[in-house]
């Protein structure tokens, strides 16, 4: 009787729930009330054991979306509960998700199933580890029948799609976040890896092996499709699997992984993924037939549909492709060490499908103009990559041989010249397939043609490559050229591309480059010639016709010019390519040196310009652009290159013996350019350029960018060439016009800022100290008298305003940084003697400027750039008048801007206070930062007879008086907030000792910040502020046990005088710590760090961490949650032998005791 | 030449030394700007070229200081912008009126009387109950071509 009661009682229940979610998605669906019907959901998701009323809805519902979410919520409760669902209840909510799957193979909803299967896998990963084989085996039987096709084909479809899921998951990138620790997930992917893959694997290629061939056979069969395009997906889906345990080993790859190029990353448009699964899959992928079944299927099919157009992007066509693609990435030990054989033999297999494809080139391209789809030539051109990426160019082209009477190189040129053709017909602007293919292809270029040494380039290359090379590059050429001239006029579309194209071309046209290296003895005449024709071309329609085509032509031409002949810094000096090294041994003369002549036209075409009517007709602004850019790169690599110096000096026997060394063709051209030869002359001709772009291309910012950002500072870097920069008679005319005519102060002040600094470095070329030091005084005597004399008037107030002043202040602030941020040790001195005069400056116009947001940011700015540079190397006496001033600052800043609100009607600008607000908060932390810098590196004199200044001292007083300027509202800018926490948590963790003695107010402040920052979002903040947290307590912990205060009466509990805080600080961080990490949110990566934090605060304050304990296990109602709380809090203070010294072995043992304990706790303590 | 001709009339129409020329590629960010005879913040400057061999040309987007009101202006960089003189006074609040108007202590000693009070409520509210409270209040005053508005407000004494 009672028992049916219950039943009827559940039954109403289970009912009344479903409607109840029915009608929330149905609310959500119509778009009424859509939280509250969230919250509904939600609220069954969250109730403890809810899986009766799941499985009821899933079962009963008339509802997809109920179903669904019944699915969602089921997986959400099962994964917070699994720790304490006991083993058949967890393998009961496995089989019952795999059941319904299989029971509704058929059901038109496929998004459920999709959902069901994959809460099975999920809740199957979720147990993985703590399933016995056995049990495994029971699950994967009935997947692995299905999956044979005895139950239908709708089975054997959701089947494979069930391993889809399943695999999905143990892969670390694609898996659902389950709050797991990461060697958990490494596990199971280990697991999986090894033992099951091969096994899923071979059971879908049987599936697939039975359904296609029924495809081909018979004429209907859409299931068939299905179930087969499922299972060349999963296929393809292990086949992009991360192997990682059991291709096992990096050390005995054999030769055809040898040319695997890690670093050909770097150029990649296109993904390819090597495949390296390792010898245990050498059976099932290789030696079964495996791939050739693999084309046949797919010329089969297509053979099949071929009256079809539309058949080659059907999905099962695209999964095909797609597989195929990944076997010709295999590579490594899945090949025997056999000599590369029966990699080759695979290759070409794969090949003779592949070929179908693509050849012969000018007739697929004329059949996709003409309509059909370009799906199948892309991939083609992707399936040569991939081989590209996994042979060496030699086997590569030797692939094709046995086919056809030619190398597959040159199959690869002539497709790669009939796309090009292609492209050149088309519009510049229309993004097609051939733009696509011609990237994919320059891929494969890259690939073959870069090693991981890089002293092999050519060696390897066949001599049909070197022709294919140049026969590529003329047509690459000729398509740059005619893209140029087409794209002459139509400039407003582009008109911001155009300023980006410099760099945003770099990257296709460091392939070409690639591949004009490829064949330099045919492409650097070329480029010569096509070079000298334009200038010819250009001369002689001088005012005649419109050059504006053959400027563009001209523009392209120098950055490929550029491109081929020089390779780019990134912060080294570059070498001259190899590829330039190694030919061209056969010239004697210098002069006829095709790579001499190249740059010898450029720079003869460059010092044209000087001539104010040529400049006029011929050099646009963005001619001159490239030819300022051209002129930085390859002087960094031709001009007066230290080698040669280093090869002269020996010459002339001055420097050492070692220096002998073979320079073949580079010898000849650095010493055509090197200071004995023509470099001196080349040097000032720079120079006169540059000075023309600076002087006579008014309001050209970007050109003027580049002169002072790129070429000036590529000459300064190298100190070969300041020795003769200093010397010439342009130069010094340069810095006289800097110093003292107008036109220069027209520049951006940004620029201003580059040029003050290329100044100041070219000392670097003084020989003697003082000379350098007093060349500093005379480039910087200019700004600091301004400045000076400026703040002398008596009229500054009202003058101050006038915008003339404000740009000039702005621009002599703008110098003084760049001159401040070049600072030597050799010449520290003028720049310290610059600084201080302008000290008493710079706080008159912090006062003045107060309201001038721009100004004031600069004058922070300055200060922090020039103690950036002085502070490691000052004395005693200077350290305490800069560390004086800059306290004056801090002081001055505040109280200028302390309780300042802007009353504007406009939010934009409102706005755009608060960032220049932000900006000048980060810089004064930056300041504060660049004091600290002291206590690290001193290379001052000591004398011990001067008082020192205690730097740490003076950062808390100055974060004393910033803290109170930054506002929560500003803290959400997110470098400030970063700014701050680091800079804090710095001092706390380095002197620790300091906040003891800091007064009640400040020391207030800087825990309250240390609390927010706990809560933080971002977890860079709060991991800073736990390290914070535990050098405070570790100190503490430390100093008490030997008996001293530590951090004093403030840290202990109860003692504090004002009596809010019921506790010590340290005993409410170990509340508020314990709190979060068992109640909030937060990444799992923190728990680390807040195991450091959380120890020595159990060590500080033990017995109210027993209080705290003993108070958390009374509050759990559940008898069985509280002996687990109890057993985790006994195991978190006692396992793994942990003791009460704070080392670094115990710390690491609590790391772990943490670990375990929120596993074991927190999904429950969350829940109640 | 005809640029300073040109700024001259300006000058004249906006009243003495109210704006200064300045190279249109020089001012940045932040900066001030006339645009339409109007003082104005610049928040924007993007450049682009007149044709690809063409000159630079600067793409202003400014506020404008008293009206808050977005204005563009595009011009050669290598011409001359009008820059406006942008001038501030700190006074001393020294009472607020039920309709809204402050009366302000100059620096001679004298009242200032003919501003308003910005009309945002919060703002407003913050205002009045600082003032009552007795603080010592700053207020900044903004003045360009010819109009006048607060700019900002600053506490300096005791609560």
């Amino acid at each position: 009787m009672e028992g049916q009661q219950y039943q009827g009682e559940l039954l109403a229940y289970l009912q009344s729930t479903m409607r109840a979610i029915e009608a929330a998605c149905t609310s959500i669906q119509m778009h009424t009330n859509p939280a509250a019907a969230e919250a509904t959901i939600l609220s069954l998701s969250r109730s403890p054991q809810p899986y009766k009323a799941c499985k009821f809805i899933m079962e009963n519902s008339q509802l997809a979306n109920a179903r669904f979410q019944a699915a969602g919520a089921l997986r959400d409760a099962a994964i917070r509960e699994w720790s304490f669902l006991s083993s058949d209840d967890r393998n009961n909510l496995i089989n019952f998700c795999l059941n319904f799957v299989f029971q509704h193979a058929g059901s038109p909803e496929g998004y459920v199933q999709a959902k069901v299967s994959s809460v099975a896998a999920q809740l199957l990963k979720r147990g993985w580890l703590e399933f016995s084989v056995s049990e495994k085996e029971r699950f994967f039987y009935q997947v692995n029948q299905a999956i044979l096709g005895s139950h239908g084909l709708q089975v054997q479809f959701v089947s494979i799609n069930f391993l889809e899921s399943l695999v999905s998951e143990f892969s670390p990138t694609t898996s659902s976040a389950m709050g797991l620790p990461r060697e958990f997930i490494e596990q199971c992917r280990k697991s999986i890896e090894l033992d099951y893959l091969k096994v899923f694997y071979c059971w879908t290629r049987d599936a697939a092996l039975g359904v296609a061939a029924r495809i081909i056979e018979s004429d209907s069969g859409t299931d068939e499709v299905k179930v087969c395009t499922a299972a060349l997906r999963f296929m393809l889906q292990i086949m992009t699997w991360e192997f990682r345990y059991s291709s096992n080993s990096v050390k005995n790859i054999n030769i055809f992984s040898d040319a695997i190029r890690p670093d050909n990353t770097l150029l990649n448009r296109t993904e390819c993924i090597v495949v390296q699964p390792g010898p245990a899959w050498r059976e099932v992928l290789l030696s079964s037939g495996h791939a050739i079944w693999l084309v046949k299927l797919y010329s089969a099919l297509r053979q099949k549909f071929s009256r079809d157009g539309f058949w080659i992007d059907c999905p099962i066509a695209v999964a095909a492709r797609k597989v195929i693609l990944q076997f010709c990435s295999l590579a490594g030990t899945v090949f025997p060490s056999d000599g590369g054989r029966l990699h080759e033999h695979h290759l070409l297999q794969l090949l003779s499908g592949v070929i179908k494809w693509i050849d012969p080139p000018d007739a697929v391209s004329k059949e996709i103009e003409s309509g059909k789809s370009s799906s199948e030539l892309l991939d083609g051109c992707r399936a040569l990559y991939a081989m590209a990426t996994v042979t060496t160019p030699s086997t590569f082209d030797k692939l094709l041989k046995s086919m056809r009477p030619y190398g597959t190189l040159m199959l690869f040129s002539n497709l790669m010249c009939e796309v090009l053709k292609v492209l050149m017909t088309k519009e510049s602007d229309e993004e097609t397939w051939s733009w696509e293919a011609r990237d994919i292809l320059l891929d494969t270029w890259t690939a073959i043609l870069t090693t991981s040494s890089g002293s092999s380039e050519n060696a390897t290359l066949p001599p049909e490559g070197v022709h294919a090379a140049a026969s590529v590059f003329l047509l690459i050429v000729e398509s740059e050229l005619k893209g140029a001239c087409a794209s002459v006029f139509n400039d407003d579309s582009a008109s911001d591309y155009l300023h980006a194209s410099i760099s945003a071309m770099d990257e296709r046209l460091a392939s070409y480059a690639l591949i004009a290296r490829a064949a330099t003895d045919v492409t650097v005449p070329l480029l010569t010639s096509l070079f000298n024709d334009r200038l010819s071309r250009l001369h002689q329609g001088r005012g005649i016709v419109d050059p504006t085509e053959t400027m563009e032509e001209l523009y392209s031409l120098l950055l490929l010019i550029g491109h081929v002949i020089a390779d780019e810094g990134e912060g080294e000096t570059p070498l001259v390519p190899n590829a330039i090294q190694r030919h061209f041994l056969d010239y004697v003369e210098a002069e006829k040196h095709p790579v001499v002549v190249l740059s010898s036209s450029v720079i003869r075409f460059a010092e044209q310009s000087l001539d104010p009517e040529a400049r006029s007709s011929i050099f646009s602004p963005r001619l001159m652009e490239a030819i300022i850019w051209f002129l930085a790169r390859w002087a960094l690599s031709y001009l007066m290159s230290p080698e040669e110096y280093k090869e002269a000096n020996h010459d002339s026997g001055l420097g050492s013996t070692n220096q002998i060394q073979s320079y073949g063709s580079k010898g000849i051209i650095l010493k055509f350019f090197s200071e004995y030869g023509n470099g001196k002359t080349v040097l000032d001709i720079i120079v006169r350029v540059c000075a023309t772009t600076l002087l006579s291309y008014p309001g050209e910012n970007f050109l003027q960018g580049l002169t002072c950002c790129q070429l000036l500072h590529a000459l300064v870097r190298q100190k070969n060439i300041c020795v003769h920069l200093v010397e010439l008679e342009s130069w010094r005319d340069l810095g006289h016009t800097f110093a003292n005519e107008k036109i220069l102060f027209m520049l951006n002040a940004s620029h201003q800022k580059s040029l003050a600094q290329t100044f100041i470095l070219s000392t670097a070329g003084v020989k003697n100290s003082d000379t350098a030091n007093q060349y500093v005084r005379n480039v910087t005597s200019h700004m600091t008298t301004y400045l000076a004399e400026l703040c002398d008037k008596r009229d500054l107030r009202s003058i101050a305003e006038q915008p003339d002043i404000i740009l000039l202040v702005t621009c002599l602030l703008e110098r003084l940084r760049g001159a401040a941020g070049a600072c030597e040790p050799r010449i520290q001195k003028s720049l310290y003697e610059m600084g201080l005069s302008v000290l008493k400056a710079i706080l008159v116009l912090l006062e003045i400027y107060k309201h001038e947001s721009a100004v004031v940011y600069l004058l922070l700015k300055f200060v922090v750039d020039w103690v950036d540079g002085q502070i490691t190397h000052l004395e005693a006496q200077e350290t305490s008048i800069v560390v004086d001033f800059c306290m004056r600052l801090l002081q001055l800043y505040s109280s200028l801007n302390i309780g300042k609100i802007s009353l504007s009607t406009s939010s934009a600008l409102l706005s755009d206070a608060e960032t220049d607000k932000c900006k000048d908060l980060r810089a004064l932390l930056q300041l504060l930062s660049g004091l600290c810098s002291k206590d690290l590196v001193d290379f001052s004199s000591d004398s011990s007879d001067t008082p020192t200044t205690n730097i740490s001292q003076v950062v808390f007083y100055g974060l004393h008086i910033v803290t109170p300027l930054i506002s929560l509202e500003l803290l959400k800018y997110p470098k400030l907030c970063h700014d701050y926490f680091s800079l804090l948590s710095h001092m706390l963790e380095v002197y620790p000792e300091m906040v003891g003695q800091l007064n009640g107010e400040a020391f207030t402040r800087v825990l309250q910040t240390l609390d927010f920052g706990l809560h933080h979002q971002d977890v860079d903040v709060v991991s800073m502020c736990l390290r914070a947290l535990k050098a405070l307590a570790s100190y503490h912990y430390k100093e008490t046990t030997c008996g001293r205060p530590g951090l004093g009466s403030q840290a202990s509990s109860g003692s504090h005088p004002t009596g809010e805080l019921k506790g010590g600080i340290l005993s409410q961080f170990l509340r508020s710590l314990l709190h979060l990490l068992l109640f909030e949110n937060y990444s799992s990566d923190l728990v680390g760090v807040a195991a450091d934090a959380l120890f020595p605060l159990i060590l500080c304050e033990q017995g109210l961490y027993q209080t705290l304990g003993n108070e958390l296990i009374q509050g759990q109602v559940n008898p069985n949650f509280r002996s687990r709380l109890s057993n985790a809090f006994y195991a978190l203070t006692s396992a793994n032998q942990l003791s009460s010294t704070l080392d670094r072995i115990n710390c690491q043992r609590f790391r772990k005791n943490l670990t375990a304990f929120l596993i074991e706790v927190r999904g429950f303590m969350r829940t109640m | 030449m005809s640029d300073e001709e040109h700024h001259f009339e300006s000058k004249a129409d906006a009243g003495a030394s109210k704006t200064y020329p300045q190279q249109a590629g020089t001012i940045r960010k932040n900066g001030y700007i006339v645009i339409k005879g109007r003082p104005c913040k610049v928040v924007e400057v993007s450049t682009s070229k007149t044709g690809k061999h063409g000159h630079a040309k600067c793409h202003f987007v400014a506020i404008d200081i008293f009206n808050g009101k977005k204005l563009e202006d595009i011009v050669p960089s290598s011409h001359n912008c009008d820059v406006p003189h942008v001038n501030r006074t700190d006074y001393q609040l020294i009472d607020i009126s039920e309709d809204g108007f402050v009366s302000l202590l100059t620096e001679t000693g004298g009242t200032k009387d003919d501003l308003r009070l910005p009309t945002d409520e919060a703002l407003l509210a913050q205002i009045k109950d600082g003032f009552a409270e007795g603080k010592d209040l700053v207020v900044s005053v903004m003045s360009s071509m010819g109009e006048e508005q607060f700019c900002a407000l600053k506490d300096i004494g005791p609560k």
